[in-house]
């Protein structure tokens, strides 16, 4: 048990950890507070436990559909936040005040929104778990060292992130955040296959025998790209036009940017 | 536009219904799953209906179908899987990993 609850709590931990570092790491990079954390948390935690205890109910809504249809929507809204936080990173001097106050909140938003999900689950097992008292010491403890772990690498990979040079630091911030929302894309699109809103193709291949998404690797991976060892056409599709997308956004504002320096 | 947008959400609603998907139930009863292996056609979609008939949450999840999602202490849940092909997909409870096991056998 003790093992099982270090490993759900440290996968739920892992992802919104990377988006954590990442997203605070920009925000420094961009002269701005990263207190917006301090707004989130509390949010989060409040969205969390409406959403866990009301969930039985979202689950048969939509005929069957709604924790899915719920949670993809999280998620596409997550990627909509980070498309608009990424392409307002570039901005000449006169507009950078009133342009980075925004960024402040949809930071808050998308670092709110991303938890939920995930948050939600740990919440239902902890609370389910521990209200057995057998589980009880176990799931507490598993669950703190789980969570100690993936803040450890949040941590690790922040300080990564602010010991690099700093032209090289702000394009893997940029292209991590393209990445991460692909991913929650891909995950969205996984969802709505489930509830069968989007037709389920076969999977265009399978690399589980290469890195399994169970294995530290993969969960890693699926972390900061959202890797599927299997993904349907149709995954692998939203998840390359939704990179492409946040890309060229990327790529558009920081010309536009360059443009009106000039 | 609102016309348009009712006649495709009628279309999706049809096929759906008209799909006649054939449904499949899993029972969860003391972190085990009943049964904990089932035969379904191949090529073919399928709803899967869950019930957790445990006081206790449990998460379906599985890396081969793709799937995953928790199931509430006394509740159901649905989930759609395939067409797929022939094959053996292992699924797991996620908050009981050790016992609650499955494979979901396609031929």
């Amino acid at each position: 048990m003790l093992i099982d609850a270090v490993i759900l709590v440290l996968r739920e931990v892992l992802e919104a950890a990377v988006l954590v570092s990442v997203l605070i790491a920009l925000s420094m990079h961009l002269r701005l507070r990263p207190s917006w954390l301090l707004w989130s948390v509390p949010l989060a935690l409040l969205a969390i436990v409406v959403f866990a205890s009301s969930l039985a109910a979202i689950t048969d809504a939509l005929d069957g559909a709604g924790q899915e249809v719920a949670n993809a929507a999280l998620q596409i809204a997550v990627y909509g936040l980070l498309v608009v936080i990424a392409s307002r990173c570039f901005s000449s001097l006169p507009q950078k005040k009133r342009k980075q106050s925004a960024v402040y909140w949809l930071m808050m938003l998308a670092v709110c929104f991303a938890m939920v999900r995930e948050g939600s689950e740990v919440w239902i097992y902890v609370s389910g778990f521990a209200a057995v008292e057998d589980y009880r010491t176990a799931v507490y403890l598993g669950s703190a060292i789980g969570a100690s772990i993936g803040m450890s690498v949040g941590a690790l990979l922040f300080a990564v992130l602010r010991a690099m040079p700093e032209s090289y630091s702000v394009r893997t911030m940029l292209l991590a955040l393209c990445l991460i929302g692909a991913g929650m894309v891909m995950q969205a699109t996984m969802l709505l296959e489930q509830v069968d809103w989007l037709p389920a193709g076969k999977s265009v291949w399978d690399s589980s025998a290469l890195v399994s998404e169970q294995s530290i690797t993969g969960e890693l991976l699926y972390a900061v790209f959202g890797y599927e060892s299997s993904p349907s056409y149709l995954q692998l599709a939203l998840y390359l036009a939704s990179l492409g997308l946040m890309l060229a956004v990327i790529l558009l504002a920081r010309r536009n940017a360059g443009k009106r320096n000039v | 536009m609102r016309r348009l947008f009712t006649l495709i959400l009628l279309a999706l609603l049809a096929t759906s219904v008209n799909a006649k998907t054939p449904v499949f139930e899993i029972e969860i009863r003391d972190n085990l799953f009943h049964p904990a292996e089932l035969v379904i056609p191949a090529d073919t979609k399928v709803k899967l209906v869950i019930y957790n008939r445990d006081a206790t949450p449990e998460e379906f999840e599985s890396y081969e179908l793709n799937r995953e999602k928790v199931i509430m202490g006394g509740r159901k849940a649905n989930i759609f899987i395939g067409p797929l092909a022939p094959g053996s997909y292992p699924f797991f409870g996620e908050f009981n990993p050790k016992t609650a096991q499955g494979t979901v056998v396609v031929e």
